[in-house]
């Protein structure tokens, strides 16, 4: 009989072995710290640049948002970093474990596989959590002082919008499994996820059948409800419909995701595709 | 055996194992697929503390055999029992009870030192944190690793890579082991090191699979041997049984210079000849080795001296040679392991 502490033995490996990896190349680490800031800088630039000095009446125009603009633009790009280091992090991990020849050796061990996509990709995401969370508590903080209630409630939902995300993450690992192209996949996905969820500006501007794709992404509320939260924990409130329906994602992505993923990698083990670079 | 699904009682069943592939060939708008099979009714068991053998040469399937009992590869069709369970229905137990090494040494994490890589497959083989310690203290020690089991393994030699991924398949002491070539490039001290565990573990009643490039290590570790070509069985038994088959037809080997292909032939037309092998080792000098296999033994040697003598190859040395399980293969197949 194992106990629930030797069961999730296997994941804390797998964390513990992934986060030695991200400390002993860190530039990574570094990318996404920098990364953050760059962002929300260039686009600040942009909008200055056009509008000159309507550029903040213009923004709070448009975006119906009350938030300091940087603010704003940091809780996009670090939801959008955060969503890049779990799809990459389960999917491009895999594919990089398979060209080192590690995969194999993970997948003849007795692990569930659930376990092994989890623990992947949980390292990154933890320390672009923290480093988000870094981030932005410093930058409300320092801008956006009257925001610093609606933190916590932020930071909730953020977590809460990761477990649909993990689901995604399964989709990807599968499609990486079975095809070996997951720099082109991630990447793609990045880039459209950067666009339909609102990163940089908000959903409304986009056309409607854009926005139904961005509706179906679990990011395009995490961002908007986070926004909501900082800018005043009251709004937060009126949006719990569609924290719901972030938590009803939370349920079916990652079911959905991860049958996803056994049939790809059923598929691979008729090919032999697990063992081909 | 309550849970257990396999109807046998040996650690290891292969029953009518077959695996196709498809392959696509030919340029990237006109490929067309091509089904290859990789094995073909591949029948065998091992059982309790025996070694056995899978010889052949590359591409014979012996790869894909492992990998068909580890799960890594679905077969086509046949069964697979591991301690009495069908890898296909319950992969996990099997698992649990399986120690694999596949062939090379990038099989391990290189940015991770030697003790982290196999902390971290203890722990995927649920082994407890007080007993992983214990043994991978014991194991670094018994294969000359632990003075430098902090170190990354980026910076081990490949002896020491291959020799951490043998102590990684016997961590956590499965009663199966499937060891892919365990001893390719190994120098000869750690492949004896390495030999010696092998055979250990066989007297603690480890059951072992080994697939070999080296004869000579097939020959003297394993109860059993199938010679496995193209995909299918071709003769299994223990070696020695194996080598009386060949007895029969008796090998000269001769070495020699200047050895060429028109000679080869000549000594193929001995009437009593049924097999000539030769291998050159020297491409400047075309020095090598013949070896005829014959139905008369040495009768065969003044024949065959008076073909090369003719022919101006230069023979310095000729013996009868006492059949090994290359030997074998080639009586079976007509050609050499590493043709």
């Amino acid at each position: 009989m194992t106990s629930i502490a030797q069961s999730l033995d296997p994941i804390r490996a797998i964390f513990r072995k992934q986060l030695r990896h991200l400390i002993r190349y860190p530039g990574e680490l570094v990318f996404v710290l920098f990364i953050l800031y760059f962002v929300a800088a260039l686009t600040i630039a942009m909008g200055t640049s056009v509008a000159d000095g309507n550029a903040l009446t213009n923004f709070a125009s448009q975006t119906g948002s009350s938030l300091n603009p940087f603010v704003f633009l940091m809780i996009g790009t670090g939801v959008w970093m955060i969503s890049w280091m779990v799809l990459e992090g389960i999917g491009t991990s895999l594919r990089d474990e398979q060209i080192k020849g590690t995969l194999e050796q993970n997948f003849v061990a007795p692990i569930n596989r659930f376990f092994l996509l989890v623990g992947t990709a949980l390292s990154s995401v933890l320390i672009t959590t923290l480093i988000f969370a870094g981030t932005i508590v410093s930058s409300v903080l320092i801008l956006a002082p009257q925001g610093a209630l609606g933190l916590i409630a932020a930071f909730a939902i953020m977590l809460i919008g990761l477990i649909p995300l993990f689901g995604l993450g399964f989709v990807f690992a599968g499609l990486v499994v079975r095809f070996k192209e997951p720099y082109a996949f991630t990447q793609a996905m990045n880039v459209l996820f950067g666009v339909v969820t609102g990163t940089l500006y908000n959903v409304t501007v986009l056309p409607f059948w854009v926005r139904v794709i961005s509706g179906a992404v679990p990011q395009t509320i995490v961002i908007q409800d986070m926004r909501l939260a900082i800018g005043s924990v009251s709004d937060v409130i009126g949006a719990l419909g569609s924290i719901f329906v972030l938590l009803t994602m939370g349920v079916i992505y990652p079911f959905l995701g991860y049958a996803v993923f056994k049939q790809f990698e059923r598929r691979a083990r008729v090919t032999g595709d697990l063992s081909k670079y | 055996m309550a849970g257990k699904t396999g109807a046998g009682l040996d650690p290891v069943e292969v029953r009518g194992l077959s695996k196709s592939f498809t392959v696509k060939e030919g340029p990237v708008f006109r490929k067309t697929a091509k089904t290859v099979a990789a094995l073909t009714e591949v029948s065998f068991t091992a059982k309790k503390g025996e070694i056995f053998g899978l010889l052949g040469p590359n591409g014979a399937g012996k790869t894909t055999t492992i990998k068909t009992i580890c799960t890594l590869v679905q077969p086509s069709s046949g069964k697979v029992y591991v301690n009495g369970h069908d890898v296909a229905r319950e992969p996990q137990k099997a698992r649990q009870d399986l120690g694999v090494m596949l062939t090379g040494e990038r099989t391990l994490y290189w940015k991770l030192s030697g003790r982290e890589n196999l902390e971290y497959f203890a722990a995927l083989y649920h082994m407890s944190r007080t007993h992983a310690t214990e043994r991978i203290q014991y194991l670094l020690k018994l294969l000359g690793l632990q003075d430098r089991q902090d170190t990354l393994v980026e910076n081990y030699s490949t002896g020491m890579r291959i020799r951490l991924s043998f102590a990684k398949a016997i961590l956590h002491e499965p009663p199966v082991l499937l060891l892919d070539e365990p001893t390719m490039s190994l120098d000869p001290q750690s492949s004896r090191l390495i030999r010696e565990i092998i055979q250990e573990l066989r007297g603690r009643g480890h059951t072992i699979l080994l697939t070999t490039h080296y004869m000579e290590e097939a020959d003297q570790l394993s109860d059993r041997v199938a010679v496995i070509d193209k995909g299918r069985i071709i003769a299994m038994a223990a070696p020695e049984e194996l080598k009386d088959s060949v007895k029969k037809s008796e090998v000269t080997e001769v070495e020699a210079q200047n050895i060429n292909e028109q000679t080869v032939e000549k000594l193929r037309g001995i009437p009593t000849v049924t097999e000539v092998v030769s291998s050159i080792e020297d491409a400047s000098s075309l020095k090598g080795v013949i070896k005829i296999h014959s139905s008369h033994g040495r009768n065969v040697i003044p024949e065959t001296l008076g073909i090369l003598v003719k022919d101006g190859v230069e023979v310095s040395n000729v013996k009868i040679a006492t059949p090994t399980l290359e030997d074998v293969f080639i009586s079976l197949t007509g050609r050499a392991l590493r043709d």
